[in-house]
């Protein structure tokens, strides 16, 4: 235990490391005690999502939403607002993407795309920042606000994919297909893998710059860290706190934007679903460091897709891979509150 | 982790506590450097020093909240080995902090309850638990009531709390960190008289206090650390007051230059009837109107509670009046007012709540010093920070101010009170300060420190700078002020001029009396 405690306080690599084995033991006994066996299960679920060129490209596909909700959720975090409403931001920012990109369909693509993109952002940002305007005027919970946020949006779209935007021929629930000037090009020839990978790294590029650099990442560390010193300061008024959650679900809004573009090509009832939630878990493994949120979110992304292999291969029903997404954070909580521990002594 | 060890039985007699060659770094500082004390049984020894000299290092080794990197603790003659809390509890060492752990939501003997290892907890025996604290509040002669709310209990009866806690524990040693910064004197000489009946009953007692006037009222004997280092340690009947300050600060300190006699400047700040209002709705203080010029120093007297905060709240544009006017330089507070803007048009506070209202805590120095001034041209180009000019200033604060740091890069939660002070003050100096509200400014602090940032204040008032001197501290007041303002009785009195005036008019007022 001892000799434990002085490896993790010597070297940074070692919590992920212990995280990562502590992860293993525990989703083996959990695949163990439910009746299989775990090695093959591993087997499966690496050579399922990394096993080939076809898998390696679904997690990256996975990997984009799951970054930029990731980064959206780290935002907020940052000023110590929890946003668990990335479900609701993602599907509004689709629906505002699909929306514009329905409403002038004439536009040339240059114009079109990043106008779509914007009005998807908008659309993430809205709903978010509802609940900021909530939270800095009435002291509403954030947390409440968002979940409930959430319900609303998940009715709003299967309302608008079965009224105002439903394909013309009204068979189906869901919209038109989105004109081909937005959509986001393919990067690898029969793959659904997009350029959207590029969209999630410049985001993630921009976020960790403006964490950093900027007075607005500023404001949000010192709300985070004591919302009285920011008030004291002249920094901590409601503006920073709307802000905190509109800029988070406007990233959420282009995780949801850049789905339909380069996945979907059009708005249907499931699309995305539960990225809002596993994103979280992606904020908080890379530790709020938006820096890390895509790597994060590619291990996360290799759980989801290996999780196929499980169910096609040996049968392991689906919902094991949530509680296997609950051991990996689990795990890296513990080891990175161990880690501190051994730190500071 | 071992669990508390005890090896090697040693021959009675000895003292209760040895501390041999305790050392402990954090950095390139040592904050213990090789301490030996002793303490005897029945003896109440005094720790005194000023902020940042170790004090609270070497309590929180004997609490078990840190361990010491070199030396030795030996508890009754024996090898102790402190690793956690519950190492200390179980050694019988006992600790009241300054602030105190109490759930508010309990009852006294609930709270006394709570974590208590011995007690048995199904079903809680709640009733011998109020047989035990009337027995030893019975003792020491501290009331005490086992039923009262917590919540609604003084700050000198949730100290009691604290004490009966840890006596309920089978403390043999107790330790005080600074039991009385939040006591009024009553209270403060009742706790004396605690403190002497627990001595006779064998427990002993270490306190810890930068107020000589503790030290000589109740200790038997004291020690001094300075810089980490034990420099001094007397029986407290071969001493005197300034032979412990000068082992304290080790250099003499010189007393501030005398009152200003240059006439005051610009009218810079204007109170016409302001009502402020306490969080809770209550009328904090009314009629407050006054006038503030450059290059003088107007004191707010008062004891606290009685609107000072909210005064400071109210000019900083953090909470509009309830009633009345306040004018900045010229331009009429509104409801629009911005804390930012008044920060830029040259308009400061220092925090009486430093710790939570003053700095981040747990960001860096340099990190620090962006806190108020996030807006200002010199750290912001267009909303991109200039975080090497942050770096530099902060690295000018530390020097010019002589911080005790390792660098601009350490945590401001490594640095003891006064230097975070310092650092504080220094932040709000920069670039275009005109006026000043400084809320209890030196309260907490070293001798040193409070000498340093008095020298200070005169100094900004020369240079031309307007000061709100908001303190309880009448000496500091009648030292420093020009005029005074006085805060009591939910009216305010004056201001009036020091001269015009005398100590015992403005303790009048401050109790309330027209």
């Amino acid at each position: 235990m001892n000799a434990l405690v002085n490896l993790l306080g010597r070297s940074v690599y070692a919590g992920p490391a212990l995280a990562g084995f502590g992860a293993l033991f525990f989703i083996g006994l959990v695949i163990t005690v439910a009746g299989f066996d775990p090695i093959a299960a591993l087997s499966a679920l690496l050579s399922q999502s990394l096993g080939s060129v076809n898998g390696i490209s679904e997690v990256l596909v996975r990997t984009i939403p799951l970054t930029l909700t990731g980064l959206g959720i780290t935002v907020a975090f940052r000023a110590r607002m929890f946003n668990v409403g990335g479900d609701g931001q993602i599907i509004f920012g689709a629906i505002a993407f699909v929306g514009c990109g329905l409403l002038f369909p004439t536009l040339t693509g240059w114009l079109l795309l990043p106008l779509a993109v914007i009005a998807g952002i908008l659309g993430g940002a809205v709903w978010g920042g509802i609940a900021g305007i909530l939270r800095a005027r009435y002291n509403a919970s954030e947390i409440i606000v968002t979940i409930m946020l959430t319900y609303v949006a998940f009715q709003g779209l299967a309302w608008a994919i079965r009224g105002p935007l439903q394909e013309s021929s009204g068979i189906f629930p869901r919209s038109e297909a989105i004109p081909e000037a937005i959509k986001l090009g393919l990067l690898l020839d029969g793959s659904r893998l997009h350029w959207g990978l590029f969209i999630a790294l410049g985001a993630t590029v921009a976020v960790t710059l403006a964490l950093r650099y900027t007075s607005f990442g500023y404001r949000l560390d010192a709300i985070g860290e004591s919302p009285l010193a920011a008030r004291y300061g002249g920094i901590g008024d409601r503006a920073t706190v709307i802000l905190s959650l509109a800029v988070s679900g406007g990233l959420a809004g282009l995780a949801g934007a850049v789905e339909i573009a380069g996945v979907h090509g059009r708005l249907h009832d499931a699309f995305a679903e539960g990225t809002g939630i596993t994103a979280i878990a992606v904020a908080l493994l890379a530790r709020l460091n938006p820096i890390f949120v895509p790597l994060s979110a590619a291990m996360f992304a290799v759980l989801s897709v290996g999780v196929g292999g499980l169910q096609r291969q040996l049968g392991i029903p689906f919902p094991l891979v949530h509680i296997i997404e609950g051991i990996v954070i689990l795990a890296f909580l513990v080891a990175t509150r161990l880690q501190r521990d051994a730190v500071e002594g | 982790m071992a669990p508390a060890s005890v090896t090697a039985p040693k021959p009675a007699s000895r003292p209760v506590l040895e501390l041999n060659g305790i050392t402990k770094r954090f950095g390139a500082l040592a904050a213990n450097d090789d301490i030996t004390l002793a303490l005897g049984r029945g003896e109440v020894l005094g720790l005194l020093g000023e902020n940042g000299a170790g004090k609270s290092t070497l309590m929180n080794i004997l609490a078990g909240l840190i361990l010491p990197d070199a030396g030795e603790i030996l508890i009754e003659g024996r090898l102790a080995r402190i690793a956690a809390p519950r190492d200390a509890v179980s050694l019988g060492i006992g600790m009241v902090h300054q602030h105190f752990m109490i759930v508010p939501t309990l009852s006294v003997a609930e709270n006394i309850a709570l974590g208590n290892r011995t007690l048995r907890p199904l079903p809680l025996d709640l009733s011998g638990v109020r047989a035990k604290i009337r027995q030893i509040t019975d003792d020491l002669g501290l009331p005490l009531d086992p039923d009262a709310a917590t919540a609604r209990l003084t700050v000198g009866e949730q100290q009691r709390v604290e004490i009966v806690k840890a006596l309920s524990r089978d403390a043999r040693i107790l330790i005080l960190d600074e039991p009385t910064a939040v006591l009024t004197r009553d209270e403060a000489s009742g706790l004396f008289d605690a403190v002497k009946a627990l001595a006779q009953t064998g427990v002993s007692v270490i306190l810890i206090s930068h107020k000589l006037e503790d030290i000589f009222a109740v200790c038997d004997r004291v020690a001094v650390l300075r810089r980490g280092r034990k420099v001094h340690e007397t029986s407290t009947k071969d001493t005197d007051a300034d032979g412990l300050v000068l082992a304290m600060v080790g250099e003499s300190i010189t007393a501030p230059a005398a009152r200003r006699n240059s006439p005051p400047g610009k009218l810079l700040l204007e109170l016409d009837g302001v009502a402020l209002r306490r969080g809770d709705g209550s009328t904090a203080v009314d009629g407050v109107s006054f006038d503030l010029h450059a290059g003088e120093i107007l004191a707010v007297a008062g004891i606290e509670g009685n609107g000072q905060r909210e005064l400071a709240e109210a000019i900083a544009g953090l909470q509009p009046p309830e009633a009345g006017r306040i004018v900045y330089d010229g331009k009429v507070h509104t409801r629009g007012t911005r804390t930012m803007e008044l920060r830029r048009r040259g308009l400061r506070l220092v925090p009486e709540d430093r710790h939570a209202a003053g700095m981040l805590v747990d960001k860096s120095l340099r990190e620090n010093q962006l806190l108020s001034h996030l807006h200002a041209r010199r750290y912001n180009r267009a909303g991109w920070l200039k975080r090497r000019s942050a770096a530099r200033d902060a690295q000018t604060v530390i020097a010019d101010f002589d911080v005790r740091a390792t660098s601009s890069n350490a945590v401001m939660r490594s640095l003891s009170g006064g230097n975070q002070q310092k650092m504080v003050l220094g932040r709000e100096l920069a670039d275009g300060l005109r006026l000043l509200i400084a809320a209890h400014p030196t309260r907490g602090l070293d001798v040193r420190t409070i000498a340093f940032i008095q020298r200070q204040l005169l100094d900004l008032r020369d240079r031309g700078i307007a000061i709100l001197l908001i303190s309880s501290d009448l000496g500091e007041i009648w030292q420093f002020a020009d005029r005074i303002l006085v805060f009591g009785g939910g009216r305010a009195h004056g201001p009036i001029g020091v001269t015009e005036t005398t100590p015992s008019e403005i303790g009048a007022w401050m109790a309330g009396h027209a």
